[in-house]
């Protein structure tokens, strides 16, 4: 609240050089009306789309991939170092090689938000498969537990804390990589969209895509990631 | 009477690279239905390898189990298991922990409830149903156990040193809980411990291995009747000389590991730990 005032002050006043900060009251006045407008509102979806869709296929790959580095030892030994060559490049440098094989589209986005989401989610279920005690893969066996429900109702819930936590990590970071993205390349999303508003000067507009997204971004995280956490809260 | 288990020749070898480890030596024993037997021995010997043995959990290098006349591989359907760190799921339900054997078998969910609530009933957990296992206390977490390896109703129960990550007062309050289940259920039970008194006070019969290769180094029947006096000038002869045997193997252990190599029994550790064979 203070700092959202500080923010009219200063505008108010003038105190920065040029015309560089709209008044917080106009911003909020431009936000209003860009939440109506379904143009703005699609750019929007665009950009969360493709984060998504970069969510999903880094999860579908690093959950099986990272479960057998977990539990297979061999496998952890020859792949994770890989994986952490890899994850110690900055994500973002593979980015002109994506636009010159597929163009720069929504293809290349949704490969680079899934490049990035990866090792958040790798590492997480990876140290989660490895700290299922031995004992109860020793319960699942003496029950008669096939290999689908060993792994669906004793690995999967095992890990879960993990996994919910490596979710959120690739949630947020993937949000950076999207805008960095439709920044860099212009893609039509709402990073682009805020690029654009702000190199034509119209700041309000830009800061009140900004809003949006912060919005967005606040309100998954605690609705999906925070129902989830206290799902695993209840028990773990 | 006709034999319920029977242990023919079992040994094992864990081997890991070039390294063979020799953990049970050509053990065999059998035993009765419903009897109660309690197997002893050194730490360390390979007594709790044989009790997964037995469970199917791991296989035997030479040797085999049979029940009821029938070779055993694997998991049979009919033992059931307690173990040592209770084994049970942190994020199910008291109750859903219990109906876990019997969800595994494909009961409907209603037919495996109602098995459900009257095994927690029998061990004393009726109205913790919907509670979480953190929010139970060792003992409590021990009945659950317990309860779902009954609620299976299997014909042999296995128990892995159950009664020891509980404190001292509350196993003996489960230990004679026990002892009251075998006695009005009629099942046949197996418990390796390390804790004498109580392999003694369950037992109708006790195994004591030797160290590693475990061999059966003897077997005493237990003619007491219950509940058993601990105080019981048989029970402390007994007592008595089955810690005599057990010191006996402990100093030729030693003696035999400052001959050989002392990592090798660390290795031997490691694998038991990591189950591989």
């Amino acid at each position: 609240m203070f700092g959202f005032a500080a923010w009219e002050v200063v505008a108010r006043l003038r105190l920065l050089p040029g015309s560089s900060l709209p008044a917080f009251s106009s911003v909020l006045e431009v936000f209003f009306v860009s939440v109506q407008q379904p143009a703005f509102l699609f750019r929007i979806a665009h950009s969360f789309v493709n984060l998504l869709c970069g969510l999903v296929l880094a999860f579908s790959i690093a959950l099986p991939t990272a479960f057998i580095a977990g539990s297979k030892n061999p496998f952890d030994v020859t792949m994770t170092p890989l994986v952490m060559i890899f994850g110690a490049l900055p994500d973002l440098s593979f980015l002109p090689l994506l636009v010159l094989w597929f163009g720069a589209g929504d293809t290349a986005c949704v490969i680079m938000a899934s490049v990035a989401a990866f090792f958040p989610i790798y590492f997480t279920v990876r140290e989660g498969t490895k700290s299922i005690p031995r004992e109860l893969y020793d319960v699942t066996t003496v029950f008669k537990s096939n290999r689908l429900s060993t792994f669906t109702k004793m690995v999967l819930p095992a890990i879960s804390p993990h996994l919910f936590s490596g979710l959120r990590l690739a949630y947020d970071f993937d949000w950076e990589i999207i805008i960095a993205i439709e920044i860099a390349t212009r893609v039509a999303g709402i990073g682009n969209f805020i690029e654009g508003k702000v190199s034509s000067g119209s700041l309000a507009q830009g800061f009140a895509a900004i809003f949006a997204i912060a919005l967005l971004a606040v309100a998954v995280d605690k609705t999906f990631f925070g129902t989830l956490e206290s799902w695993s809260k209840k028990w773990s | 009477m006709k034999k319920h288990l029977e242990l023919d020749s079992v040994t094992k070898y864990y081997s890991e690279q070039q390294k063979q480890l020799h953990a049970l030596h050509e053990i065999s024993f059998d035993i009765d239905h419903g009897e109660f037997v309690t197997i002893v021995g050194p730490s360390g010997c390979g007594k709790s390898t044989l009790l997964k043995i037995i469970a199917g959990l791991d296989s035997p290098t030479s040797g085999e189990v049979r029940v009821r006349g029938n070779p055993v591989h694997g998991p049979h359907s009919k033992i059931s298991m307690v173990f040592q760190s209770f084994g049970l799921f942190p994020w199910r339900t008291v109750l859903e922990n219990v109906e876990y054997g019997l969800e595994m078998r494909n009961v409907p969910k209603d037919e495996r409830r109602g098995v459900a609530r009257r095994h927690l009933e029998m061990v004393g957990l009726g109205g913790y149903e919907h509670m979480y296992p953190k929010q139970l206390s060792g003992g409590m977490k021990q009945r659950v156990g317990i309860a779902r390896a009954l609620a299976i109703d299997p014909e042999i129960v296995l128990m892995d040193e159950a009664f020891s990550a509980i404190d001292e007062v509350t196993a003996e309050v489960l230990r004679e809980e026990v002892a009251s289940i075998h006695k009005d259920t009629g099942k046949t039970f197996v418990l390796v411990t390390h804790n004498l008194p109580e392999a003694i006070e369950l037992a109708d019969k006790v195994v004591v291995l030797s160290s590693r290769p475990a061999k059966v180094k003897r077997i005493f029947p237990v003619d007491l009747n219950r509940p058993r006096d601990r105080a019981h000038e048989v029970f402390i002869h007994m007592h008595r000389d089955i810690l005599h045997l057990l010191k006996e193997e402990l100093e030729n252990s030693l003696l035999r590991h400052k001959l050989k190599d002392v990592k090798e029994l660390h290795d031997l550790h490691d694998m038991e730990e990591h189950g591989k064979s």
